[in-house]
């Protein structure tokens, strides 16, 4: 079973849709988690929604409490929020992208995905990653082609992953298909 | 008595009646046998309607839900604004329904004294506003929102002289009118909200207009949305907000987009609009779709819950019935919408009319300043 945390966003449920096609969701509101459901789940979800990973505690608790048991899947701010815990710093970016669709590549040998390859992607993010940023277990694995801003991580070992687009989107192409590899490794 | 003369007739009767836009003219509903004002504690007992089989034409409650009961309903607690004491929903049960052509034949030649208009910020203070919701976004806090300015003056109006000639001019696919005792709404809503028969339900989001000129086709209207990007940009947040409402009472992988990105003409306007569509989970009940759906996205912002929590904590007059919805339940479950907008309200003698244009990042204060004021021109243009 997968849970989704919800952070009170209004593409969460497209989230929950997207996920529904491969395994049971249930989806759970930020200020009202089940953490019965929460502890019997193979796979946590971070949402995306309003604000910024210093807003939301309660995930970054729950981050660090299943880190390496479960594997953990952040959405934009829950990219975010996943970097933040990691000791990143997230900061407000020149150019907005709300609703917006970019070309993004992946650009690490160490990527589940080939690379080189290129996704048509759906963004809604004010903030993004500061870089440089390192960490040993974490790659950048995919960036916009044109702004060079980070829009994937892997962390193979402990499974847990995170997209800064938006894979639900309307807006991406395949979609579904980046959900099903990171749910399959 | 041709039709014509029987709206004419329960007109100047006094008698409350309700005109609502149907695919081929109007539709009239009047003789209502029960009026329900609606609050925070009975709205839940109201929505809890249990479906029957076979029903008559008039087996429907028609009315409207304002701003602040969708708020409450969803758990958003408004601050203390300032206020006309209007209900905040009222539903009727009609008796008699009669369907009507799209030309309403009505004059009244007796010219009331209307006040100029009142706008209730000016410009500095919606370009402080403006910048303060820009950051808001540039932080993360909204991705869109909008900002709601609103005229009043002091009248006398004859509702259904205002609602026939704003249909010669707009005939607006979601127009409705309601006349009773202590108040009267002349809309022209071009925006469906929701559309339900059966287990299928769509929505059908509004964000982009363009004034119709003489060289504007409606080919070059397209091409005009596509290229510019802002347009296009607060088009797609609305369509991905409206796939994730409907998601939140669809079954998986039912919620479609039906027309993606198209444009709709109207007589003084082109649209762009998108129409998605999903099939209800079982057990869906009619409360639900309520709360999943309303207020509408498309004149809130997005995400919905922390832009209207924002726009809450700016807005210091109560908006009534403006951002609301329109439209009717029938006792078979079946359902339909509005976004109350481009609406005039008169209640105790006051009309208010409520604009509201969209802050992205990439938006101008003057610009959407000046666009507030056109959208309400149509409507202040009636008093004259």
């Amino acid at each position: 079973m997968i849970y989704v945390i919800d952070h009170n966003d209004s593409f969460t449920h497209n989230v929950v849709h997207q996920f529904s096609l491969f395994d049971k969701v249930e989806c759970g509101n930020y200020n009202n988690l089940d953490i019965a459901k929460l502890e019997k789940s193979n796979v946590i979800v971070f949402s995306p929604g309003p604000g910024n990973p210093k807003d939301y505690p309660v995930t970054s608790k729950i981050y660090w409490k299943f880190k390496g048991k479960k594997k953990i899947i952040g959405i934009c701010l829950g990219f975010q929020q996943i970097l933040f815990c990691e000791g990143a710093k997230i900061i407000e970016q020149k150019n907005i992208y709300h609703g917006y669709q970019s070309n993004i590549q992946v650009i690490n040998k160490k990527s589940i995905f080939k690379k080189g390859k290129k996704f048509k992607v759906g963004r809604y993010h004010s903030l993004k990653l500061k870089e440089p940023f390192k960490n040993k277990d974490f790659e950048i694995t995919m960036r916009c082609l044109e702004t060079k801003v980070a829009m994937s991580f892997e962390n193979n070992k402990e499974k847990i992953y995170g997209y800064q687009f938006h894979p639900e989107s309307f807006l991406t192409i395949n979609g579904n298909f980046l959900i099903k590899k990171i749910l399959s490794t | 008595m041709s039709k014509q003369n029987q709206l004419t007739e329960i007109h100047h009767s006094g008698e409350p009646y309700i005109i609502y836009k149907s695919k081929e003219g109007f539709d009239l509903y009047t003789n209502f046998s029960k009026k329900i004002i609606l609050n925070n504690k009975n709205i839940n007992n109201f929505l809890n309607i249990k479906y029957k089989r076979k029903i008559k034409n008039t087996d429907l409650f028609i009315g409207f839900f304002g701003y602040e009961l969708l708020n409450n309903l969803i758990n958003i607690k408004i601050p203390k604004q300032k206020n006309t004491i209007f209900p905040k929903g009222i539903f009727y049960k009609p008796e008699k329904k009669i369907r009507m052509c799209h030309n309403l034949r009505y004059r009244n030649k007796n010219i009331f004294k209307t006040n100029s208009f009142k706008i209730n910020i000016n410009k500095d203070t919606y370009t402080k506003i403006f910048n303060k919701f820009k950051k808001k976004i540039k932080s993360g806090e909204t991705y869109q929102i909008k900002i709601c300015t609103k005229y009043k003056t002091k009248s006398k109006i004859d509702p259904l002289d205002f609602f026939s000639r704003l249909s010669k001019t707009n005939l607006a696919p979601e127009a409705f009118m309601i006349r009773d005792y202590n108040y009267s709404i002349i809309s022209c809503s071009p925006e469906n909200l929701i559309t339900k028969k059966g287990l299928n339900i769509s929505t059908k989001p509004i964000a982009g207009t363009v004034k119709k000129t003489k060289n504007l086709s409606k080919s070059k209207a397209l091409n005009f949305f596509k290229k510019n990007l802002k347009e296009s940009k607060e088009h797609n947040m609305i369509v991905d907000m409206e796939r994730n409402d409907l998601s939140r009472i669809c079954k998986v992988g039912s919620v479609k987009i039906s027309k993606s990105k198209i444009v709709e003409e109207y007589k003084d306007l082109f649209h762009y609009v998108s129409l998605i569509s999903g099939k209800l989970k079982k057990n869906i009940k009619i409360i639900d779709i309520i709360k999943a759906m309303l207020p509408g996205g498309s004149v809130i912002g997005c995400p919905k819950i922390n832009t209207l929590k924002l726009l809450n904590k700016q807005e210091k007059e109560n908006r009534n019935i403006y951002t609301g919805s329109f439209g009717y339940i029938k006792f078979n479950g079946d359902m339909r919408f509005n976004i109350i907008i481009r609406s005039i309200l008169n209640f105790k003698d006051i009309s208010e009319i409520s604009v509201a244009s969209g802050v992205v990042v990439d938006s101008n204060a003057k610009h959407e300043f000046n666009e507030n004021y056109i959208k309400a021109k149509a409507l202040i243009d009636l008093f004259k």
